[in-house]
């Protein structure tokens, strides 16, 4: 069995910072491993561990997700090996043409059985690779994912949904997304880590892949920020938490909260 | 020159700071308040491989080179410092004289369960007449037949009564000073081996620092560690290492101090602006982070001469004596950030405050780090 994980080498956004034009300045934001994905890896290693499965790393995207530093992180995370597409061209890609891109990896690595993602990106938070990359393999996406278990071809997946939670059987490949709290991620130990440099990573060249034109292009037409109300910045500084609320009360009133 | 750490260095950073922020801070608060020794984290930094860093694979360490090493004390000690000398006298001075100075029977018999950090170790020198005066013990270790016979007591043992293995230094041949002096690798089960009360410390109470007692405790000869009147070298080699790990303590404390005032500085409003905008608060955190900043290049090259093989002495001596004067400095200067919350409970740089100095204290106080480094000096 193979199992392929796709994760993303990207910036963490609480480290960047919005000049006054709006754009985004991330020169000060420490790339790695998207947050989610850790738990993406963890969900998988787990079976990986219980099936005896191959488990590989699959990443593509902008310079720098292909360096030693990058793959080394995700392999010491417990990936088997990694295979990388770095490309400046992929810099700007949308969601459907990175989903494009993987599904050609999937095929080059062939035979693969499930992907697993994490539940959104940290930099993104689309949402959306993991049902474009389902699309483009012709393979059920599948969201929300709390635990996978059982074996190729007969995979039990476990899933929240509003109300309960649902068990399903899949009976084929498939593409899951872990859902952002599906496993604590271990912690990589020193020896992990120190073993990830000598796993195989695998670069590929992004011309050579030949990626097929995608069955429908998506492309972003329009961004615009949440409506943001004028703060009061008042503040109730006093120590004796019946005169705050009071305080707070006699401010709400004012201000025709209350 | 390349100030840049390797791929593995920056990514040990990540990971034991993660480790170290999930399973660490939680408790180092707590550990501190209630003077108690945080057993429970032991599985914990075994599991993470922290416990024999620099050991090869084969001996149960995970193989790591030294500024690895001193990167994860500093790690752990900036979550809480009693860790981190839990962690650094158990892979400086415990584990390494066994490395080192063992015998292959030796290390068959303990370097397994240390490095992989199923059994504690803790470095028993200090006596209560003998402090910096190290050759001044008077703890003996009479010869017999098949083995020797202890009899004195230690002061001040990190890790202890925790410790299963401890590497113990008594006198075989009073009359020749520093080189009648032999070190032995004790088991703390032997009858005749007492632990007293710990010790109710300002900082690091979360590690334990208690009396030792021998009484007609009977060890075998395999127990002797290196030769008859060695001791004193091995005590004195071992803690040149154990230096660096203290220089590492010392700088992981100073960071959280740093940090801690930074993040103060601009939450706290007074006079319509964060304290952040005054330049009374500005120029005290620019000399914490250009003291840290200098301390960790200390604390790295000397680690960085361990790791190439290099003497490293001097350079561990210069290491932990700016770092710890940092740490000590960087915490004062914290708490004066913090006003008058900083010397309450409810922020952490009190603990940092209390907890910094000790590192100018042992493994060589401060004193003793400018001997050495004057000696190297005036050579
Ligand atoms: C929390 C804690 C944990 C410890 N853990 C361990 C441990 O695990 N194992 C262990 O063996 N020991 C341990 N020690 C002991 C520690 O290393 C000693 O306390 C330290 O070496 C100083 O010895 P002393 O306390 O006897 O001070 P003293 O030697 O009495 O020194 C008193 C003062 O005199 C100064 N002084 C002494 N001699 C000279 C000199 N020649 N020139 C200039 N100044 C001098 C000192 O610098 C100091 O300022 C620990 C101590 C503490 C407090």
């Amino acid at each position: 069995m193979k199992i392929v994980v796709a994760y993303k080498w990207t910036r963490d956004p609480e480290e960047a910072s919005a000049r006054p034009d709006g754009t985004v300045d991330w020169s000060r934001a420490k790339p790695g491993l998207s947050t989610y994905d850790p738990v993406a890896i963890e969900v998988a290693r787990q079976l990986a561990a219980e099936t005896g499965a191959e488990l590989i790393g699959v990443t593509v995207g902008d310079k720098g997700v292909g360096t030693p530093l990058a793959c080394k992180a995700a392999l010491g995370r417990g990936l088997d090996r990694v295979v990388t597409v770095e490309d400046g061209s992929l810099a700007d890609a949308g969601r459907s043409e990175l989903a494009a891109v993987l599904a050609e990896v999937i095929k080059h690595i062939g035979d693969v059985d499930l992907v697993v993602t994490g539940d959104s990106s940290m930099d993104v938070a689309a949402k959306m690779v993991p049902t474009v990359l389902a699309g483009e393999l012709g393979w059920p996406a599948v969201a929300e994912v709390t635990s996978v278990t059982g074996k190729a071809g007969e995979l039990r997946v476990g899933r929240e949904i509003p109300g309960g939670a649902q068990v399903l059987e899949i009976s084929g490949p498939a593409v899951l997304a872990t859902s952002a709290d599906a496993a604590a991620p271990r912690v990589p130990g020193m020896k992990d880590l120190l073993a990830a440099g000598k796993k195989p990573v695998e670069h590929l060249d992004l011309a050579a892949l030949k990626v097929s034109p995608q069955n429908a292009v998506m492309t972003v037409t329009g961004r615009s920020l949440p409506e943001r109300k004028v703060r009061k910045g008042q503040l109730i500084d006093t120590a004796d938490p019946a005169q705050a609320a009071d305080e707070l009360l006699t401010a709400l009133r004012q201000a025709g909260a209350l | 020159m390349d100030f840049e750490l390797t791929d593995e260095q920056q990514l040990i950073r990540d990971a034991v700071r993660e480790f170290a922020e999930s399973e660490i801070v939680p408790v180092a608060a707590e550990i501190d308040r209630d003077h108690r020794f945080p057993a429970e984290l032991l599985p914990k930094l075994a599991e993470m491989n922290l416990m024999g860093m620099t050991f090869p694979e084969k001996e149960g360490g995970a193989g790591a080179d030294y500024v690895s090493y001193v990167i994860a004390v500093e790690e752990v000690s900036r979550a809480c410092a009693s860790t981190g000398i839990i962690m650094s006298s158990h892979n400086s001075l415990a584990t390494w004289p066994v490395y080192k100075f063992g015998t292959r029977a030796q290390k068959d018999r303990y370097m397994h369960d240390m490095a992989s950090g199923r059994r504690l170790g803790a470095f028993a020198l200090t006596e209560p007449a003998a402090g910096t005066d190290a050759a001044a013990g008077t703890t003996t270790a009479v010869r017999t037949g098949d083995g020797y016979v202890l009899n004195g007591s230690k002061m001040f043992i990190s890790n202890a009564p925790h410790a299963e293995v401890y590497i113990v230094f008594a006198k075989t041949d009073p009359d020749r000073g520093t080189r009648g002096i032999s070190a032995f690798i004790v088991e703390g089960d032997t009858p005749g081996f007492a632990v007293g009360e710990a010790e109710h410390k300002m900082g690091i109470r979360g590690s334990s620092t208690p009396p030792l007692y021998f009484t007609d405790m009977r060890i075998p000869k395999e127990a002797l560690l290196g030769e008859e009147g060695e001791g004193f070298k091995i005590a004195m080699a071992t803690l040149d290492g154990g230096r660096i790990g203290v220089s590492a303590q010392a700088l992981g404390i100073a960071q959280a101090a740093l940090e801690a005032g930074v993040d103060y500085a601009k939450e706290r409003v007074q006079f319509g602006k964060p304290i952040a905008n005054l330049q009374a608060i500005q120029w005290m955190i620019a000399d914490s982070a250009l003291q840290v900043d200098a301390a960790r290049l200390l604390v790295y090259r000397a680690a960085a001469c361990v790791a190439a093989g290099r003497p490293y002495s001097t350079e561990g001596a210069m290491a932990k004596l700016f770092a710890s004067e940092t740490a000590t400095r960087v915490a004062d200067r914290a708490i004066q950030i913090h006003g008058g919350y900083g010397y309450t409970e409810a922020y952490p740089v009190e603990r940092h405050y209390r907890d910094a100095k000790i590192t100018e204290l042992y493994e060589g106080t401060s004193e003793v780090q400018r001997m050495v480094i004057a000696r190297s000096a005036l050579r």
